[in-house]
């Protein structure tokens, strides 16, 4: 009895490993909102929005819905009235989130900061 | 006429084995292939109770280290190194529901890994690169196993070794990710 449940058992994590896999071609990430031409315009021509993508979407998500970081879509507004502490804290980090002033100019780091205030819906 | 079902040439089991292996190393190969060509998503997948995702995968394979402790033990038992006498019948079917348990709870993690995060050997970190490898490892090490398991053709050393292997790399894969996570952001949940 108990070897035919471990069988039935295998078999059902044999199907759970063919559906890892084949999640792992089929599911589509979300695509994180492009920077609209104005918001690039006004950051001097720095794609925040591409910045965020390399930078800051592996812990805080594509889309600004977090991960290893706290969520910032819908968020960073309210909890930045000023985003001149936004920008500090990119700057020279905070807790597990590393600095960035010395890895990006301060204009990238405004631009990176507008983006997520304006495209993620801060 | 000698029957070859009853003794297996030594270099037979041998090859055997180096097939097992070659064929678990194809798996850890194309684990890494598909984490390096991949665009990563940069996404939260499945978190449950947990405060993240990442609060998720650290716990899970904290549970999957508890299992494989006891994975080992088992499998010290069944072979004769503990001092409990004589492994009673059911402690190879409870090995067995174990480690399909340990790698049924290692999908979601692995999958967090794999499409979310990707294989990038130039993070500038050794853990992650480190933890990269051990994470394809592990799965080659897995199949190896089963086929292992399922042969009557394999050398007798076979088992342990491989089976040594899956343990180790699942230490290192928890050293290389839940302890650093823990350590960085506390044993919460």
């Amino acid at each position: 009895m108990l070897r035919r449940f471990v069988s039935g058992f295998e078999m059902a994590v044999l199907l759970a490993v063919a559906v890892f896999v084949g999640m792992l071609f089929l599911n589509s990430p979300t695509k994180p909102p492009g920077t609209p031409a104005a918001v690039v315009a006004a950051a001097g021509g720095i794609d925040g929005g591409e910045l965020y993508g390399n930078k800051c979407a592996g812990c805080h998500g594509g889309d600004g819905s977090g991960g290893i970081g706290p969520r910032l879509a819908g968020k960073v507004v309210a909890k930045f009235p000023d985003p001149a502490d936004q920008i500090a804290v990119v700057t020279n980090g905070r807790g597990g989130m590393p600095a960035f002033g010395t890895r990006l100019s301060a204009d990238e780091i405004a631009a990176i900061v507008e983006y997520t205030r304006t495209v993620l819906g801060g | 006429m000698s029957d070859a079902n009853v003794v297996t040439p030594q270099r037979e089991t041998n090859m055997m084995f180096v097939g097992a292996v070659l064929a678990g190393a194809l798996v850890a190969v194309l684990a890494g292939v598909y984490g390096r060509m991949h665009d990563p998503a940069s996404e939260t997948t499945i978190k449950l109770f947990f405060s993240t995702t990442l609060h998720f995968k650290a716990w899970v394979t904290t549970a999957i280290l508890v299992l494989v402790i006891g994975q080992l033990f088992g499998a010290l038992w069944m072979y004769g190194k503990l001092p409990l006498g004589d492994p009673p019948e059911w402690v190879g079917s409870v090995h067995r529901f174990f480690g399909s348990l340990a790698l049924l709870l290692s999908l979601p993690v692995a999958y967090h890994c794999l499409w979310s995060l990707g294989f990038n050997p130039d993070g500038g970190s050794g853990r992650r690169f480190w933890h990269s490898i051990f994470g394809c490892v592990f799965y080659g090490a897995f199949f190896t196993k089963v086929l292992v398991v399922r042969s009557k053709k394999m050398p007798s050393w076979a088992l342990p070794i491989v089976g040594g292997v899956l343990f180790t790399t699942l230490i290192a894969i928890w050293l290389t990710s839940s302890l650093w996570f823990f350590r960085q952001f506390g044993w919460v949940v």
